[in-house]
C-alpha cells in the first residue's frame, strides 16, 4: 500500500491492562491503515479490542493499561498547503497530542448520554469547543461584515450609508490577513460557527437546540450534537465508537446517512466501529476484522461479504442474521471468545478453528497481502 | 379454540401521570400502551417490535402485572388476572416471568450467582441448602453453564454468560410464559446467536410460550411466529407472515426500510421516515402516525383506524390497508437477490 495516500498506519501495536487478576494482554500486534477519503469498519466480537484501538490511537489509554509498544503513524495533512506531514504519535509529547486529539482527529463514543457537560447549554458547549479549536479571526471579520451589511437595509441617511460602506470595504481588505479579534467579538462568532455545525449534521430546529441542555435532547439529536462537536474541529480522522448502536433502526439510519453526507463536504476520513455487519455494508468501503486483540483481514468493504479469507470472518459472517432466513437456528461460531490473561497460544484464533494445522499453534500468523488489496493474518487461508 | 391461548388482553392501557411545577402536580399522562388487544398462543413466540418509548416494555411489564393496568383486561391462562392481589398474584406471577436487557443490572453484584439463581426457591419455600444448590446446578447445565461458575460473582462472567445466569433464574420456577425485553441488545451477533439458540432449546424442552421485544427487526424475525409492530403505544400491524416483504402498514414499511442490509450490493437506501416519534403525552388525533406518513388522506387525521383482519391472520390498522403501493424497496430486492442465489 502506497504511503502517499494513506492518513493512518498502526503496525504491531500492543497494549496491556495490569489488573489484580493478571495482565490483560488486549492488544497483540494490531496492524491497520486508513487510506484519505476512506470509511473504514472496524469490527469482531465484545472485548476484541476495538475500544482500546481507538483510545490507543488518541492516547486516552488510563491506567492499569498501558501502550507497550507498535508505531501509529498520523499523515497530516496541512488545511492550506496540502503538504503532508508524518507523526508518530506515540512519539508525541503530551502537550503536543493536546494538538491532535479532538483536533486533527475526533472521537464520538457509543454512548449519547456521554455529553461532555450535562449542565451546561448545547450552544454553549460547542460554543467552547469552536473557541478552543478555531481561529476565529477571519469569521470575526466576516460577522462584523454581515452586521453591517444587515444595517444597510432600510432607511439610513445618505451619509451614514457611505460611511457604513466605508467600514465594510475596510474590514474586506482585512479578511485577507485579518487581525487578532478580542474575546467579546470572539464569542459571539463561536456562537454563530457551533449553530451552522449544528444546521450541517441536519439538527432539527437549530437554534432552540442552543439553548437547550443535553437530556432534553432525544437519543438521535444527542448523537447529532456529538458529531457537530467532533466535526467543530475540522478533524482530518473522525473515529465513531459504536455511535449508533444504542439507537433505533430509524434513527441510525438518519445517522448514517448524516455521515455519508457529511464525508463528502468535510473530506474527512471515518473509521466506524460496530459489530453491526449491516452497518458496514452500508458506510464502509474498506473493512478492518479484529480477533482477540489481533487484526485478521483487511480488505473492501465488497471483497470481505464475497469473498472472506480468514476462517473467523467467514463464521461471523454466516452468524449475521440474514432477514429473510424464516425461523430456525442461527449459524453460530463454536467456542467463546478466549479470556486474554492467558490467551491461546500461536494464532488466538485456533482453539475455534475447523481448518486449524499444528503451525497454527504455535506460531503467531501475520497479517499478509494474500491476493492484490486483501491481507489477511491466517497459516491456512480459505481460497 | 380459546383454550389455545394463554394470554390475552382486551383494551389494555397503561397511563403514567407526568408530574412538573414546584408541586409536583400531575399535569398530563404519558400514553405508554393506549388500547391493546392482544392474543398470544401456548407455545407461540409473539415478537414486539418499534422505535424507542413506544411502550414495548410497558406493555410487557404491564401483561406480567408488574404494572397496574389503567384500563382493559389481561387473562392469563383462562384466568382474568387484571385486577388479582395478594397470594393469588404471588402465585400467577410463579408463571410468567421476564428477562431484562442489561444482565448486569438484574444481579446483585454482591451474590454469588448460585444464591441469585436460587433465590426464587427459598422465596418460594422450595427448597434451600444442598437441595437448592442441586436444582440450581440442573439448571446451570440446562443453559451450558458448569459446576465451577456456581459460586462466582456476576463480574467474573461475560455478557453472554450473565445473560445464561438470567435465563437459568427465569427458568427456575418452570414458568409457562417469558416476556424477553431486548434480551440481546447489548451483546454481539456471536454471543447473539447462541443466547437465541438455547431460548430456542429450551422453549421446545419447556413448552414456553415467548413475548419477545427487540429493536432488532432481523433479530425478531427469526425468533418469532407472529410478529407486532407497535407505534405510540398501539399496535399498528400483526403478522404471521414475513414482515420484510409483506408489510402493509406504512410505518412498518418504513421501519423495514430503515434496516440496514448486510450486503454492500444493496447499499444506500432511501429514507422514508422523517422526524421522531411523536410525545406519547399528546398523541396525534385520528391515525397516530399521521404527521409522518406519506400517504396521509383527510380522514386519517379525523378518524382512527381499526387494527383489521386483512386475511390469514394479518392484522393492519390503516384506513388504505392493501390500497397502497409502495413502489420498490431495496429489502424485497435484495430477497429476491437471496431467493435466487
Ligand atoms: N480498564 C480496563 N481494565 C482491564 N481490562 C480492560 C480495560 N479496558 C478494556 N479491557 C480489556 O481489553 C480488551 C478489549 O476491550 P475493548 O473495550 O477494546 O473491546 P471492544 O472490542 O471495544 O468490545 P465491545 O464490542 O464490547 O465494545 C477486553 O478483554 C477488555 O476486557
Ligand atoms: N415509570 C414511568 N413513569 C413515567 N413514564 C414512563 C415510565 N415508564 C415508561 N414511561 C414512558 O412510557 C413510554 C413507553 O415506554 P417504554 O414502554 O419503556 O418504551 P419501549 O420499551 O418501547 O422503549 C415512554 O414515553 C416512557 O418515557
Ligand atoms: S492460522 Fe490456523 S487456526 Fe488461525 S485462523 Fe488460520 S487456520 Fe485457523
Ligand atoms: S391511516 Fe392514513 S395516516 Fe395512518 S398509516 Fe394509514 S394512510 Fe397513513
Ligand atoms: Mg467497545
Ligand atoms: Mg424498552
Amino acid at each position: 500500500m502506497a504511503t502517499e495516500e494513506l492518513v493512518l498506519k498502526i503496525t504491531g501495536l500492543k497494549t496491556n491492562f495490569y489488573t489484580y487478576e493478571g495482565v490483560v494482554l488486549a492488544l497483540d500486534g494490531v496492524e491497520l491503515f486508513l487510506r484519505r477519503g476512506d470509511t473504514m469498519g472496524l469490527v469482531g466480537e465484545t472485548g476484541c479490542g476495538k475500544s482500546v484501538t481507538a483510545r490507543s490511537i488518541l492516547r486516552l489509554v488510563e491506567p492499569p493499561g498501558k501502550i507497550e509498544e507498535g508505531e501509529i503513524i498520523f499523515f497530516d495533512s496541512d488545511d492550506r498547503s496540502g503538504k503532508i506531514t508524518p507523526i508518530d504519535l506515540l512519539q508525541l509529547h503530551p502537550e503536543e497530542m493536546l494538538h491532535v486529539r479532538g483536533k486533527r482527529i475526533s472521537i464520538v463514543f457509543q454512548d449519547p448520554a456521554t455529553f461532555p457537560n450535562p449542565v451546561f447549554r448545547i450552544g454553549t458547549q460547542i460554543a467552547e469547543s469552536v473557541l478552543l479549536h478555531q481561529d476565529l479571526s477571519r469569521e470575526v471579520v466576516e460577522m462584523k461584515i454581515g452586521e453591517m451589511r444587515n444595517s444597510l437595509t432600510g432607511d439610513l441617511p445618505e451619509e451614514r450609508r457611505s460611511q457604513v460602506v466605508e467600514k465594510i470595504r475596510y474590514y474586506e481588505q482585512q479578511l485577507d490577513e485579518p487581525p487578532e479579534p478580542d474575546d467579546k467579538d470572539k464569542k459571539k462568532a463561536a456562537q454563530i460557527v457551533a449553530e451552522e455545525m449544528l444546521k450541517l449534521v441536519k439538527m432539527p430546529s437549530p437554534s432552540s437546540v442552543m439553548m437547550q441542555y443535553p437530556h432534553e435532547l432525544s437519543g438521535g439529536m444527542r448523537q447529532r450534537a456529538l458529531i457537530a462537536m467532533a466535526l467543530v474541529c475540522n478533524p482530518e480522522i473522525l473515529i465513531c465508537d459504536e455511535a449508533t448502536t444504542a439507537l433505533d433502526v430509524t434513527v441510525q439510519a438518519q445517522v448514517l446517512n448524516l455521515l455519508n453526507e457529511l464525508k463528502k463536504e468535510i473530506g474527512a476520513s471515518i473509521i466506524i466501529i460496530t459489530h453491526d455487519m449491516g452497518v458496514v455494508a452500508e458506510t464502509c468501503n474498506w473493512v478492518s476484522v479484529m480477533y482477540a486483540g489481533t487484526t485478521v483481514e483487511s480488505c473492501a468493504t465488497v471483497d470481505l461479504f464475497a469473498n472472506p479469507v480468514h476462517p473467523y470472518t467467514a463464521g461471523l459472517l454466516t452468524a449475521v442474521p440474514k432477514l429473510h432466513d424464516t425461523r430456525e437456528r442461527f449459524p453460530q461460531i463454536r467456542g467463546t471468545v478466549p479470556n486474554l490473561i492467558t490467551p491461546p497460544s500461536g494464532c488466538r484464533f485456533h482453539p475455534r478453528c475447523d481448518y486449524c494445522t499444528e503451525i497454527c499453534k504455535k506460531e503467531k500468523p501475520e497479517l499478509k497481502e494474500h491476493r492484490p488489496g486483501h491481507w489477511v493474518a491466517c497459516h491456512n487461508p480459505l481460497s | 379454540m380459546s383454550d389455545d391461548i394463554l394470554v390475552k388482553t382486551r383494551g389494555l392501557k397503561k397511563y403514567f401521570p407526568l408530574t412538573g411545577g414546584v408541586f409536583r402536580k400531575v399535569i398530563g399522562k404519558v400514553h405508554a400502551v393506549d388500547g391493546v388487544d392482544l392474543d398470544i398462543a401456548r407455545g407461540e413466540t409473539l415478537g414486539v417490535v418499534g422505535e424507542s418509548g413506544c411502550g414495548k416494555t410497558t406493555l410487557g411489564r404491564t401483561i406480567l402485572r408488574l404494572l397496574t393496568p389503567t384500563d382493559g383486561t389481561i387473562e392469563f391462562d383462562g384466568v382474568d388476572i387484571t385486577e388479582i392481589k395478594g397470594r393469588e398474584l404471588r402465585e400467577t406471577r410463579r408463571n410468567m416471568q421476564i428477562i431484562f436487557q442489561d444482565p448486569m443490572a438484574s444481579l446483585n453484584p454482591r451474590v454469588t450467582v448460585k444464591n441469585s439463581v436460587g433465590e426464587p426457591f427459598i422465596v418460594n419455600r422450595i427448597a434451600r441448602g444442598p437441595r437448592m444448590r442441586d436444582l440450581v446446578l440442573a439448571l446451570f447445565l440446562k443453559v451450558g453453564l458448569t459446576e465451577d461458575h456456581l459460586n462466582r460473582f456476576p463480574h467474573e462472567f461475560s455478557g453472554g454468560q450473565r445473560q445464561r445466569i438470567c435465563i437459568a433464574r427465569a427458568l427456575a420456577l418452570n414458568p409457562k410464559f417469558i416476556v424477553m425485553d431486548e434480551p440481546t441488545s447489548s451483546t454481539d451477533v456471536s454471543v447473539q446467536a447462541q443466547t437465541l439458540n438455547l431460548m430456542k432449546d429450551l422453549q421446545d424442552e419447556f413448552k414456553l410460550t415467548y413475548m419477545f421485544i427487540s429493536h432488532n427487526l432481523s433479530v425478531v424475525k427469526h425468533m418469532s411466529d407472529r410478529l407486532a409492530v407497535m407505534y405510540l403505544g398501539k399496535i399498528v400491524e400483526l403478522t404471521p407472515g414475513d414482515i420484510f416483504r409483506e408489510a402493509q402498514h406504512p410505518y412498518t414499511f418504513a421501519l423495514v426500510s430503515a434496516v440496514p442490509i448486510p450486503d454492500p450490493k444493496f447499499a444506500g437506501r432511501a429514507q422514508l421516515l422523517k422526524g421522531e416519534v411523536p410525545s406519547p403525552i399528546n398523541p396525534p388525533r385520528g391515525c397516530r402516525f399521521h404527521p409522518r406518513c406519506i400517504f396521509c388522506r383527510d380522514i386519517c387525521t379525523r378518524e382512527e383506524p381499526e387494527l383489521r383482519d386483512v386475511g390469514d391472520g394479518h392484522l393492519v390498522a390503516c384506513h388504505f390497508a392493501g390500497e397502497l403501493d409502495f413502489g420498490e424497496s431495496v429489502q424485497q430486492e435484495y430477497a429476491v437477490a437471496l431467493a435466487d442465489m
